[in-house]
């Protein structure tokens, strides 16, 4: 599995090459933005570890330049200035996940694995229901062609009313497939979660059935 | 009113200087009317004095006689008030209200009529005009005197002086009035400078507005300079402390990654020192950071709309490890808006979300109101909250709420810290859920 590492500080770029490729992966390295974002754009990449304090081109821009580009590999930033605006900006800019300096190599190591396996483990599926699309291989949705990030939870509910279609499905059903063993309690998280998608796709995608339960109906506003 | 205001000397200054117009008005005046009231009164005198010459002669004895004598009430009674007498060579002649007594003399009997206050019989005060004459060619002199009592008169005089000084200390009071409003109306252009100021101080991105009048314009436009690059010194002084944040994390990760390494060869101990000092700086870091950050947010104002910065936190946070397994609400107005800068909301409520998802059982939930003119920013969570014990513990300075959460441990700290530089309030409760609610309230003015 390729690995493109962009860090400008040789010493910790070297550390952590040495690290992942003790743990399996074969590592492409870059000290400047210019460069990294010239082979993140031709070469095929498992995982990019982005450091976003770079020389020439900063980290963000380079991210927003791939997704721009449609590139789609999973993408790790490691942000120094470690505040929570610059988490969001990563985020936002189309990053996976983040790690703020300085990190211990071993989670370094953890979150990248996790990434490579979300990214690829799963078969490419696409479940449709009315106008919805749930990509089951990225976790992500799409509504009348609007792609939509989701969170694990999101997608989980979601992915679940899909295989229950045409049904209606309660609250607490929802709760336990989520969470295994329910109580009474757990019906608020999962109306917290519908609101969210609903956010997200529209608020006619998810039917509430008072009393009775969500529907899931993949429709447009 | 303060000794060193700026009113009051110019109060003071008119008051004293009507005061001191109006003083000298009075004397003036007085000084003016007594000389034009005596002035008249001699002449009168001269007139009675000019019919008593017309009806001189001398006897063969040198004893004036007058023929026809004024006839004037005032002259036949005793002491009447008015007097003539007529001295020659051979003795006197005089009005019967003089009675037995004389007209003093005169200070110099010259040949033209002369004017003169002089003490009289009777114990009056005597206004007399006098003069030597010859009423025929022999040479021998007469010198002639008539005079009038003049108390009455200089009453008049005295009670006019009182009422004149009456009325001019009125005219003091209404004139100083006017330099009062006339000072306030000029003054008042201050006032709203002021009020300015204050809101300046509060916000370094404000500034003073450019309609004030031309005397003061100078005076914004400096300030409004200084405020200028007050603010650029706040905006470099959060990019050094971010840039210094920078240089030391590159290396300390370089150090926590030389000891993963020192770990793989054997030496185990010297890691897990390196691991503890990283540790350390790392914490020591954070700290020296959100306490620039604290005081940079001071007075530094800006604007953030809270539900944009909680669904972007939320975001990030969903995709943390303990974050995957929340279900997070967001209930804010997105028309809400707070006077708090994007990126220090940022820290705080970041800190809140992340410290609740970390406690949460399955649901946080971050809602945001205008609560009886204050905005209230929440974070719930449904976990096992703390004890009010543990509450009021937390709250004190300098103590990590959570021992067990690594570096986070003083996230809470950062929260207070920054609620209290831009000006709000940070408190922790129980939620409704069940578990922790932590509150921000900013006064919306």
């Amino acid at each position: 599995m390729r690995v493109l590492l962009v860090e400008d500080d040789p010493d910790l770029a070297e550390d952590v090459a040495r690290a992942l490729t003790a743990a399996g992966f074969v590592v492409d390295r870059s000290g400047n933005g210019e460069d990294a974002w010239f082979q993140g754009d031709v070469e095929d990449y498992a995982l990019v570890i982005l450091d976003l304090g770079l020389p020439g081109l900063d980290g963000l821009t380079v991210l927003k330049r791939w997704r721009s580009a449609g590139r789609t590999m999973p993408v790790l930033i490691l942000t120094a200035r470690g505040d929570w605006t610059e988490k969001v900006e990563g985020i936002e800019a189309g990053a996976d996940d983040y790690m703020a300096k300085p990190f211990a190599v071993g989670e370094l190591i953890a979150r990248a694995r996790a990434l490579v396996r979300r990214a690829a483990g799963h078969a490419t599926a696409t479940l449709k229901i009315g106008e919805l699309a749930i990509d089951t291989a990225r976790m992500t949705a799409s509504i009348g062609g609007q792609q939509t990030q989701l969170s694990q939870l999101e997608y989980r509910l979601l992915n679940f009313l899909g295989h229950e279609q045409d049904r209606v499905v309660s609250a607490g059903e929802i709760a336990e497939h989520l969470y295994g063993a329910s109580d009474g309690q757990d019906t608020n998280a999962v109306e917290a979660i519908v609101t969210r998608l609903r956010r997200k796709l529209g608020s006619r995608a998810i039917e509430t059935r008072r009393g009775l339960g969500y529907l899931l109906t993949g429709q447009i506003e | 009113m303060k000794r060193s205001s700026l009113r009051l000397r110019l109060l003071l200054g008119a008051a004293i200087a009507v005061f001191l117009a109006l003083a000298l008005a009075w004397v003036g005046i007085s000084l003016l009317i007594h000389q034009h009231i005596e002035t008249r009164e001699a002449a009168q005198l001269r007139s009675v004095a000019e019919r008593v010459v017309a009806g001189l002669t001398l006897d063969a004895a040198g004893k004036p006689m007058i023929d026809p004598a004024p006839s004037d009430a005032a002259f036949q009674a005793i002491a009447g008030g008015t007097y003539w007498q007529a001295i020659g060579p051979g003795g006197s002649a005089q009005s019967p209200s003089l009675w037995d007594q004389s007209l003093p003399e005169a200070a110099a009997s010259s040949d033209d009529w002369t004017t003169a206050t002089v003490p009289g019989p009777f114990g009056k005060q005597l206004t007399m005009v006098s003069r030597r004459i010859q009423p025929d060619r022999r040479a021998r002199d007469v010198i002639v005197r008539v005079a009038a009592d003049d108390s009455e008169m200089r009453d008049a005089l005295r009670e006019f002086d009182a009422e004149l000084a009456l009325s001019l200390a009125f005219l003091w009071v209404v004139l100083s009035l006017a330099a009062y409003f006339q000072v306030s109306l000029g003054l008042r252009p201050l006032d709203r400078l002021r009020r300015e100021l204050d809101r300046l101080r509060r916000s370094p991105a404000a500034r003073l507005s450019d309609n004030h009048p031309a005397e003061i314009l100078p005076l914004t436009e400096a300030i409004n300079a200084m405020a200028a690059a007050r603010e650029s010194d706040l905006a470099r002084a959060r990019r050094r402390a971010a840039d210094l944040a920078h240089s030391l994390k590159t290396p300390l990760a370089v150090v926590a990654a030389q000891s993963r390494r020192a770990r793989d060869e054997g030496a185990t101990s010297a890691a897990e020192g390196i691991d503890r000092a990283v540790t350390a700086v790392g914490a020591a870091l954070e700290a020296e950071l959100a306490r620039s950050r604290a005081a940079a947010a001071r007075g530094s104002g800006g604007e953030s709309n809270p539900s944009e910065v909680a669904d972007g936190l939320i975001s990030v946070i969903e995709r943390t490890e303990k974050g995957e397994q929340i279900a997070f609400s967001a209930d804010l107005a997105s028309n809400l808006r707070l006077a708090v800068d994007s990126s220090d909301l940022a820290e705080m409520l970041g800190a809140l979300i992340e410290n609740a998802s970390r406690h949460a059982r399955r649901h946080v939930a971050v809602s945001g109101d205008l609560e009886d003119g204050a905005i209230v920013l929440r974070v719930e969570d449904d976990g096992p909250g703390m004890e009010d014990a543990a509450i009021t513990r937390a709250m004190e300075r300098g103590v990590r709420i959570d021992e067990t959460g690594g570096g986070h441990g003083f996230g809470l700290a950062i929260v207070r810290d920054l609620a209290e530089a831009t000006e709000g309030e940070f408190r922790l409760g129980r939620s409704q859920l069940g578990g922790l609610s932590a509150e921000l309230r900013w006064q919306s003015d």
